[in-house]
């Protein structure tokens, strides 16, 4: 649609005139093919983006198959620890490197023509190698820029972008409540699920910071939950929250910078939720502020572009590839606390299971509304989607639960209903896309 | 056909009929109070996950209440995801009883089920495992694990998908 005048008319996708009290988004920001061929090289390909968790790759030779932007690329333990992480694909004639998604493996053979290379990505094998070959030109093209904070591994295919930690930013406080939960760390548990979704990714990103669909979407979850709980327990630990779902509790949603965004909102029933089991633990160990943030607020952090961590009755690692403007693959993870008791693990994988996947509760709801969603954005003759509720009451800065804890959001509501926390977002989105910022 | 291999046939036949004509209380039925439905996730391209209590499943559902949540998620009509419902048509074969002792038997069984919904036609297939038992002469489910093969799923997965 927008072709080869995209350049000019990306200022035209965002009308932000916030003190006008207006915030609104062009709908071809989800639907034109010439804008996701953009965000590919602008955005996704030109800042951190999230691979993989450390525990899926944790010991020499573990590799994780990933993408980046759609370029194929797999994340390698190396002999010292370290990770590094490569193109994946052969040097001579490009076959994909890793049988599985997920293995070890201390060299690999490329099953074509059976192209060796080391861990470090040293090419060590041609096969039938003939005279004067020059094995070190077809050593495996490492990325550019891979980094960890605190077990979660973050790419990059551009040299030149700020460090990892000035890009999570204000996140990192978000990020370092799920990590403090097991003095060992977190772990992927076993299993996965991958859907596709016919719709944009933003609408993902959207939607994982969306408290304002909760009492409508997941209102039949809450009533299911609460028919069950009626009739006696089963899931192994009592109760959901579904005081949270109806809604009438504290919440809050804030703009964190880089495009970053998160909510929380209160827990009516904490002592259900598996980390309640460490209590006391935490209470030894982290500020009182922080402990009632990880026992006693549900939190969702999305992480621009293409994760997002949820801290709900459930832990979720939910990881995106954009695939076009109109489809999305999205892969999601059960992260918990390692050395927590089999107890706590089984009440976080039942509601997980009951609410985090397309063959449970919720998310398959979700998923439908954002198709619906797309769809309804195809309609070009009605072409903005508003964000403004919560426009004229937002706190510009840390509001004072932000500056309790210690992050520095661009922008606070006091309401996870409210809409603010997507100009930061988009206005992150246009700055990339016009080529101003990269990450 | 042994009578119980052609009363096992008929309950799974019956099974695949009463979802495909959403006559959800009778489905129900067929399941004991502790029946288990168990649907686990793949751990890798060629292994599903194997402990269902301390990892992740598609769905599981230690008893029958776990069925009647599904069941008043579907008739509530305030599921986004089930309104409208997807029609399906179940198709089973493949039925086996490999084991029988009393009142307790195993089956095994194939099954395909084309479902039609907003996507279009979307055809999916799945290995069941059952265990049965003969109550007061009648056969119930104890435990159902579907082995669902997709792995990229598309679309929402209800129990009338599977």
């Amino acid at each position: 649609m927008y072709g080869s005048n995209i350049q000019k008319e990306l200022d035209a996708l965002v009308d932000d005139r916030v003190s006008d009290g207006m915030f609104r988004v062009d709908r071809a920001v989800y639907t034109d093919e010439a804008i996701f061929e953009q965000e590919v090289s602008r955005i996704f390909e030109s800042c951190w983006w999230f691979l993989c968790h450390e525990s899926q790759v944790a010991n020499h030779g573990d590799y994780f198959w990933t993408d980046i932007g759609g370029q194929p690329v797999f994340v390698h333990r190396q002999e010292d620890g370290s990770l590094k992480c490569f193109i994946n694909a052969c040097s001579h004639r490009a076959a994909i490197l890793t049988p599985f998604k997920q293995g070890n493996a201390k060299t690999l053979t490329c099953r074509f023509h059976g192209w060796t290379y080391k861990c470090d990505g040293a090419c060590i094998g041609v096969k039938n190698e003939e005279e004067g070959t020059d094995k070190g030109k077809f050593d495996l093209r490492e990325i550019a820029r891979l980094k960890s904070y605190k077990g979660f591994v973050f790419g990059c295919l551009k040299p030149d972008i700020c460090s990892l930690e000035d890009w999570l930013g204000a996140a990192k406080p978000w990020i370092d409540l799920m990590v403090a939960q097991s003095p060992d760390g977190l772990e992927v548990v076993p299993g996965s699920s991958t859907y596709k979704t016919d719709g944009n990714w933003k609408l993902q990103a959207e939607n994982s910071v969306d408290g304002y669909h909760v009492s409508t979407v997941h209102r039949v979850f809450a009533h299911t939950i609460a028919a069950r709980e009626s009739k006696g327990e089963y899931t192994g630990i009592k109760k959901t929250e579904s005081g949270r779902i109806a809604g009438g509790v504290p919440t809050a949603g804030y703009s964190l910078g880089n495009g970053h965004m998160s909510i929380w909102a209160q827990h009516t029933t904490p002592e259900v939720r598996p980390i309640w089991e460490a209590k006391d633990r935490l209470e030894r160990e982290l500020s009182p502020i922080e402990v009632e943030w990880i026992l006693t607020r549900g939190r969702n952090l999305y992480l621009f572009p293409n994760v997002m961590l949820m801290d709900n009755p459930s832990t979720q690692i939910r990881v995106m590839k954009p695939v076009s403007a109109n489809r999305v693959d999205i892969t999601v993870y059960c992260v918990a606390p390692k050395g927590e008791s089999d107890r706590a693990r089984a009440g976080r994988l039942r509601k997980f299971e009951d609410f985090y996947l397309t063959a449970g509760m919720a998310t398959s709801d979700d998923i439908a509304a954002l198709e619906d969603t797309h769809e309804g954005s195809m309609a070009r003759d009605a072409k903005w989607s508003e964000f403004k509720r919560g426009i004229r009451t937002f706190t510009q800065g840390a509001d004072d639960d932000a500056k309790a804890l210690g992050f520095e959001p661009e922008a606070s509501s006091d309401n996870w209903d409210h809409e603010v926390l997507y100009h930061g977002f988009y206005r992150h989105w246009l700055k990339m896309m016009k080529g101003e910022q990269v990450g | 056909m042994s009578d119980v291999q052609q009363e096992v046939t008929n309950l799974i036949y019956r099974e695949a009929t009463l979802l495909d004509r959403r006559e959800w209380d009778d489905w129900i039925d067929l399941y004991t109070e502790d029946a288990v439905y168990w649907v686990p996730s793949w751990a890798n391209e060629e292994e599903t996950t194997h402990d269902p209590e301390l990892q992740l499943n598609l769905i599981y559902l230690r008893n029958r209440g776990g069925l009647e949540d599904r069941v008043f998620r579907i008739e509530s009509r305030d599921s986004y995801a089930s309104v409208p419902l997807d029609r399906t048509v179940h198709l089973v074969s493949n039925v086996l009883v490999p084991k029988e002792d009393g009142d307790d038997i195993e089956a095994t069984a194939n099954c395909i089920v084309h479902t039609y919904g907003k996507k279009g036609g979307l055809t999916r297939g799945s290995l069941y495992d059952f265990n049965l038992r003969r109550v007061d002469g009648e056969l119930k489910i104890t435990r159902k694990k579907i082995t669902f093969i997709d792995d990229r799923l598309e679309g929402p997965i209800d129990v009338y998908h599977l």
